[in-house]
């Protein structure tokens, strides 16, 4: 059947299968609730505890079962020698996968074990109906291929079993020393594991099978660039690509090796070359990586950032999570450079960090966080006190935020305007069988701890969820949420009485999408505020817009919505320019030009070892349109950028792009880099808010600022994807010398109105207090 | 009173059981050398492995500096060790921190961790050994070596400390509810 008619057909049933798999799942949710009512009608007990490495339930342990054989169909080499040992590694999985029963789960076993299987079965077939239809029919495949790697690969390289993976293709290696597929594998688990040398060398033996022999040399050629062997790189590359000229990624790898030797040597042929035309808009925006002048060239898989102040001092300091590692903590010296702090300040002990947001939950004036943990794993999220001191306390447990889960973004807001931040955690997806973890709303009790209400709040996600933010679709003070994840983005309005309304269908943003980061800002600067989401692309499709300028005609681009002022939200990225596919994983808005609008900065990449893309930068000129000034701003062609955040560091006007780089495998390491503007572009005013009756960090608050005539707004946000940006809200004012005025909409209603402003300087305000105070001037 | 370096600047003496024989002691090893290099490592991290061909090396290249290893993974046995120890002809001399106790002290968290410390103890680097680059690489940061290199020019080291990357040492994620094999 050709692409186009499947595509339409998947566009026209796929609604349909899924209000049909919906709705099944509702009728064998009743027909286990039944099946249970029976089971109690017995004598029997309760099931007993589950056993440390045991599945809680019946459901865990289905999904448990489903996704040990995953693995095994994917790590196992099916040959009828291997017959008897897949048949017991297969009982293995089962028996591992056997959950605690009592007597009366005995009893029920036998309904409830098929019934448990058929909502596993439906959950999945709910994530592929919309997944295939987001995806174009020709790339369903390609698709499938990336995520069975990835989750059946996630949960062997974070519970570091990586050697026992690496010890089995060794095993099969040394017995079948021509099994040229098994070496190819074990090359490629080198790679995982950050041996790129032994990769080479086992790479280079499997490309000796002429079967092979293109995999092998572009699994190589990203080994030895990784190794910084470009020339051998550029040989390899350019052996594998002419066997396969329409190989993208192959090419990628070529230009990349090339650039770190200056150039194409005369061996490769001008058909394999490839220039970068996207990223290369001119700009007068110059910037220096100054990460490791100032003190934040951290090494890891990077993870969230957030910029906060821990101490009071009115300096910015920086939390940089990380896969594996503990947080950094940097302290602000007061001049722009940073100390790291991390040691002993109890947050270098919060290992496998993924966002990380800051919030004063308490009201005490010092910032605390929150630290989500494996957001493609399962883990346990993690609540710091700040102690004021440089020290942060786990109070997890105390607090009652603790639960087991894949947990992804941390946001903080005060949904229910009492003056208290509450909690909004997204959970995705821990193995690629497992039952969607429930976002969690933790409403502050106001005396240090939180109640779990997202099921009475109403906020139903049937999806694995990666990016959730709260903003406002109406202006009425109430904040709203939008999540985004592995199905339809989800937007949900606050009734204002603690529970919510999905009305995404009627907003018109529930398109489905392999989604990510998402966030929102007032983007045209209209008063209302828009929603941007960004979407998973494949690396071709990257590469292509790297090569073109813009993405491909099946492509993914990111989602502008523009807010219509009347509920509903109208696609915009084309009118904005934004037609480049990217894989998007963390992103933020900022004015980096100070020229009055805002730019985004988007960290790209994916799990993927041979994927290694480099971050954007979007300048908006000014007149609704953003371009990609990437490369000619000076920001570099590779990396892996995870948590991407905008600071005034150095209290100078300049916002600072920092972003925390790295993979989710071992070998995956990257620096974390800050770039800093090579002098500022124009005037700025920097705005920090302190709550009284509010939240102290006012989070929520809307601000509108008056210069030139002309207004720009701000939404003090409580964070979005991996981390959250300062609260200190960065205005560029281009050349104008006067803030005519500022209006403040607090969270709990109160507005305040300043006039007369100066500009180039931080401010700080006080709600309800008349005037403002200098944080800091232009240093 | 805080005994740890992070307040006191100095790290304290310690005795670990060698794994293949030698001194366990960090002042003996200390003892008419200008300083010591003390390596928190597991013999199935996948980053220390880079590393070991730089640790063999390690005191022909630096006969001045005493260098200690110390296997301080959560669940990783003797004979573990010794496996890994052969299978990789490994030469340097490794001690085992079984409960993790010094690594506790010295606030380690991941493997490789590196301390570089003077004669009287005193920490002069503590971080990463370097950013994770092959030496060929031109963008590779050797922090371990510089920091030696200072210390023995009578220096101190411009980075004196650096995050550390790799491996966690312990986590729950070691007893988690899904064990993985098969």
């Amino acid at each position: 059947m050709p692409n186009s008619i499947l595509s339409s057909l998947v566009k026209t049933t796929g609604p349909l299968i899924e209000s049909g798999l919906t709705m099944a799942d509702r009728m064998l949710g009743d027909m286990r609730s039944l099946v249970r009512d029976c089971g109690n009608l017995g004598s029997a007990g309760p099931s007993s505890p589950a056993a440390p490495g045991q599945p809680a339930d019946l459901d865990a342990a289905t999904s448990e079962f489903a996704n040990r054989v995953l693995r095994l169909a994917r790590f196992t080499q099916f040959n009828p020698s291997r017959i008897a040992i897949a048949c017991q590694d297969l009982s293995g999985a089962a028996m591992k996968s056997r959950p605690p029963l009592g007597l009366r789960d005995w009893l029920t076993l036998p309904a409830e074990l098929p019934l448990s299987f058929a909502t596993l079965a439906i959950q999945e077939g709910l994530r592929a109906a919309t997944s295939a239809q987001a995806t174009p029919p020709e790339r369903w495949v390609d698709f499938l291929e990336f995520v069975v790697e990835v989750f059946s690969d996630l949960h062997i390289y974070f519970s570091l079993q990586y050697n026992e993976e690496l010890e089995r293709w060794r095993q099969c290696v040394e017995e079948r020393p021509e099994d040229a597929a098994a070496r190819l594998e074990l090359g490629r688990t080198y790679m995982k594991c950050g041996l790129f040398e032994e990769a080479a060398r086992e790479l280079e033996i499997a490309a000796k099978t002429p079967d092979l022999r293109r995999r092998a040399l572009y699994e190589r050629t990203v080994a030895l660039y990784r190794c910084a062997d470009y020339r051998t790189a550029i040989r390899d590359g350019t052996a594998c690509l002419a066997l396969r000229p329409k190989c993208e990624r192959t090419r990628y790898w070529l230009w990349l090796s090339a650039q770190r030797v200056g150039g194409y040597p005369e061996e490769v042929p001008p058909e394999l070359r490839m220039k970068a035309k996207d990223g290369c808009h001119p700009t007068a925006l110059q910037l220096d990586d100054v990460a490791t002048e100032i003190g934040l060239d951290k090494v890891s898989g990077g993870r969230g950032t957030t910029v906060l102040d821990i101490d009071g001092n009115g300096y910015l300091d920086v939390v940089i999570a990380g896969a594996h590692a503990g947080c950094s903590l940097f302290h602000n010296n007061g001049d722009g450079t940073f100390e790291d702090i991390s040691l002993g300040s109890g947050l270098d002990q919060c290992v496998y960090g993924f966002g990380v947001s800051a919030g004063d939950y308490d009201n005490d004036g010092r910032p605390d966080l929150y630290v989500s943990s494996l957001g493609f794993y399962n883990g346990e999220g993690r609540l710091f006190h700040n102690n004021g001191n440089g020290t942060f306390t786990d109070v997890t447990k105390e607090a009652g935020v603790d639960f087991w889960g894949p947990g992804f973004t941390a946001t903080w807001v005060d949904y229910d305007l009492d003056g208290r931040l509450d909690l909004f955690v997204a959970n995705n997806a821990g193995g690629l069988f497992d039952r969607k973890t429930r976002n969690r709303l933790f409403h502050n009790n106001g005396d240090g701890t939180f109640t779990e209400v997202g099921i009475e709040a109403g906020l139903h996600t049937p999806w694995p969820t990666i990016g959730a933010a709260w903003g406002d679709i109406s202006n009425d003070g109430y904040p709203d949420l939008i999540v985004s994840g592995m199905g339809r983005a989800q937007l949900f309005r606050n009734n204002g009485d603690g529970t919510f309304t999905d009305v995404s269908r009627e907003a018109g943003i529930d398109a489905p999408a392999i989604g990510s980061a998402v966030f929102w800002c007032d983007i045209d600067n209209d008063g209302w505020l828009d929603i941007i989401q960004f979407t998973y692309s494949r690396p071709a499709d990257a590469i292509y817009t790297l090569r073109h300028g813009h993405g491909p005609a099946n492509g993914s681009p990111p989602r502008i919505y523009r807010n219509n002022r009347d509920g509903t939200f109208s696609l915009v990225s084309d009118k904005f320019g934004i037609i480049g596919c990217w894989g998007t994983m963390s992103a933020c808005a900022g004015d980096v030009t100070n020229s009055g609008h805002l730019d985004l900065l988007l960290g790209n990449g994916d799990p993927s070892i041979d994927r290694n893309e480099a971050s954007i930068l979007l300048e908006n000129d000014g007149s609704g349109k953003f371009r990609n000034v990437s490369f000619a701003a000076g920001l570099p062609y590779t990396g892996k950028g995870h948590g991407v955040n905008m600071a005034d560091l150095a209290g100078d006007g300049r916002l600072h792009l920092i972003v925390a780089s790295g993979g989710l495998y071992p070998g995956d390491l990257q620096t974390s880099a800050v770039y800093r503007p090579r002098s500022p572009l124009g005037n700025y005013l920097n705005v920090r808010l302190t709550g009284v009756e509010s939240n102290r960090d006012a989070i929520g608050a809307r601000i509108k600022l008056r210069a030139g005539s002309r207004d720009q707004h701000r939404f003090v946000s409580g964070g979005s994807n991996f981390g959250c940006l300062p609260y200190e809200q960065h205005f560029g004012l281009g050349e104008m010398t006067k803030v005519e005025l500022m209006e403040i909409h607090w969270p709990n209603g109160h507005q305040q109105i300043l006039e007369d402003l100066p500009v180039n300087t931080t401010l700080g305000l006080e709600e309800g207090k008349p005037g403002w105070r200098a944080i800091y001037a232009r240093k | 009173m805080n005994t740890d370096f992070k307040h006191t600047g100095q790290v304290v003496d310690f005795a670990l059981p060698p794994v293949c024989g030698g001194s366990g002691r960090l002042s003996q090893h200390l003892m008419s050398r200008q300083g010591a290099v003390v390596v928190f490592w597991s013999g199935v991290c996948s980053h220390c492995v880079r590393y070991d061909a730089y640790l063999n090396d390690f005191e022909n290249r630096n006969p001045g500096i005493a260098l200690l290893v110390v296997a301080a993974r959560e669940h990783e046995s003797r004979a573990q060790l010794l496996t890994a120890l052969s299978q990789r002809t490994l030469q340097f001399p490794l001690l085992h921190d079984a409960d993790r106790a010094v690594a506790h002290q010295w606030f380690v968290r991941q493997t490789p961790t590196a301390f570089l410390i003077d004669a009287n103890r005193r920490v002069i680097y503590r971080g990463a050994i370097d950013n994770f680059k092959y030496s060929q690489d031109p963008d590779c940061e050797p922090y371990l070596d510089a920091a030696i290199e200072a210390l023995l020019g009578g220096g101190s080291p411009t980075r004196p400390e650096t995050a550390t990357f790799g491996c966690p040492i312990e986590s729950i994620y070691y007893t988690l509810p899904k064990p993985l094999s098969p």
